[in-house]
């Protein structure tokens, strides 16, 4: 038996897992070799040491033991009673705080949306409307071909769409017509004044529509004055007559 | 052996008594506990604890890590008694959830990074309380420590894979049949590895094995050991 195959045999015989037959060949090599005999007993001795170091248990462990052990069987006992998890242990709840919050700040946002929203800003009333009542007829903004200088008199009723009509713009005047159809979902707004407010809003309305047809016919006469211009082009105005 | 049944325990009948239990082999110590017989859980730990601190602390080398991660195993035999089937031996189950966890342990120590303390020093405040035996030889402990230290470095500085069917030879004293059952390895493997871990140990205990003084206090141990185990019986 060769050395190296000595020492694979010695740690087999250690633990008693050497066959008798070879058990008699390493015996055999161990009479003769002396480094192989060291290395035996270098391995006994070690696991002599190893046995004797035995580390010792910390103190109270048995006690710290129980104490694990019972903490593990309440959470264990908790699992049990709460599947989905216990309260305390909740890691979506600040999601759903968030949520909450984002709810409460968008239900605060939309009702002073419908405080402050847009009234309908019908600025001035079309020329056939009957008995002052304004209908919404209405000019482009732009004022039509020819326009582009002068500063429109009339909001286009139908560009009045949409969730909020015209948008975020404060009401400048609502010439006393009917609050119409055809605005958006919170076009009209809400004052929130009470009935004597209310009055005085109705009144200044009616006068503000008597203005506005007032200057709409003052207008009308300017573009009938320009048109008598246009055409006396050729023939110059004898202004000393007039 | 003590015939005890679930009915007896919740009838109020005397629980079986430490000495009782000692006769009675680990695996139907388990079925007891299946039962509901705490005290049997109890034998089991007064039989494994030492073994199961011994190896784990061997394998990490941190005593605070060491106890906490046998109660985890004790923890662990306790609540999942129910899955125990008499296929293995008991011991080789304690074992496997053993290896498994410092396994895993050391998995995850390997991949956090390592942390260098500026000030490795405790103070003197921080220094543990442990007042010294005034009967015992105090060169007698500082040898023993030394032995140990010596000892517990060797084992650390033999390779995971080796020191695990080493260690669970050496000190728990598991057959091959059972080291091949917890690591799952082939049985000529197993025999290879303690093998190979045999002879590292041997070259780094190599101090210890040309110290006389050492070696005298090996012996002191030992005989120390024999008389208690003397007085017990």
């Amino acid at each position: 038996m060769r050395c190296h195959k000595a020492k694979e045999c010695i740690s087999l015989e250690m633990d008693e897992h050497l066959p008798p037959d070879v058990t008699v060949n390493l015996t055999e090599h161990l009479d003769s070799c002396a480094g192989c005999r060291e290395f035996r007993d270098d391995l006994i001795l070690g696991r002599r040491a190893m046995l004797a170091t035995t580390p010792e248990l910390p103190d109270n462990f048995e006690w710290k033991l129980q104490l694990k052990l019972n903490q593990t069987l309440q959470r264990t006992a908790g699992e049990t009673a709460y599947p989905w998890g216990e309260p305390d242990h909740d890691r979506w709840r600040w999601f759903r705080n968030f949520g909450t919050a984002a709810a409460m700040g968008m239900a605060a946002v939309l009702a002073l949306a419908m405080f402050l929203g847009p009234e309908n800003t019908f600025v001035g009333t079309g020329p056939d409307s009957g008995g002052g009542t304004p209908t919404g007829v209405a000019q482009s903004t732009t004022g039509g071909a020819g326009d582009s200088d002068r500063l429109p008199l009339f909001v286009d009723q139908s560009r009045r769409g949409g969730l909020y009509g015209v948008g975020s713009q404060r009401p400048v005047s609502s010439a006393g017509q009917p609050r119409s159809g055809n605005g958006g979902l919170f076009s009209r707004g809400w004052s929130g004044h009470n009935s004597e407010d209310l009055r005085t809003i109705d009144r200044l309305r009616l006068q503000n529509g008597l203005l506005s047809r007032d200057l709409y016919q003052q207008q009308k006469l300017i573009q009938g004055m320009r048109a008598q211009l246009d055409t006396t082009d050729a023939n110059a105005l004898d202004l000393e007559q007039e | 052996m003590v015939n005890l049944s679930r009915d007896e325990n919740l009838n109020g009948t005397p629980a079986p008594l430490r000495a009782e239990l000692r006769d009675i082999r680990d695996e139907d110590l388990i079925v007891m506990v299946q039962e509901g017989h705490k005290k049997a859980f109890d034998e089991l730990v007064a039989r494994y604890k030492g073994r199961l601190f011994s190896f784990i602390l061997r394998m990490v080398k941190d005593p605070t890590l060491a106890e906490e991660l046998t109660q985890e195993t004790l923890i662990r035999v306790y609540i999942h008694a129910a899955k125990y089937r008499e296929i293995a031996k008991f011991s080789t189950w304690v074992f496997t959830i053993a290896t498994n966890l410092v396994r895993n342990k050391m998995r995850q120590r390997s991949r956090r990074p390592r942390v260098i303390s500026l000030n490795p020093a405790p103070d003197d405040d921080e220094m543990p309380v442990d007042p010294p035996d005034m009967t015992a030889d105090p060169s007698e402990g500082i040898h023993r420590e030394e032995l140990a230290n010596l000892i517990n470095d060797a084992t650390s500085r033999i390779p995971e894979k080796y020191r695990i069917p080493f260690l669970l030879r050496e000190v728990d004293q598991l057959s091959y049949e059972e080291i091949q059952q917890v690591t799952g390895l082939k049985l000529g493997t197993v025999r290879s590895r303690i093998n190979r871990a045999r002879t590292r140990f041997r070259q780094l205990i190599k101090p210890m094995l040309k110290n006389e003084t050492l070696l005298e206090e090996l012996e002191r141990i030992e005989a120390r050991a024999a008389e208690e185990k003397n007085k017990d019986f």
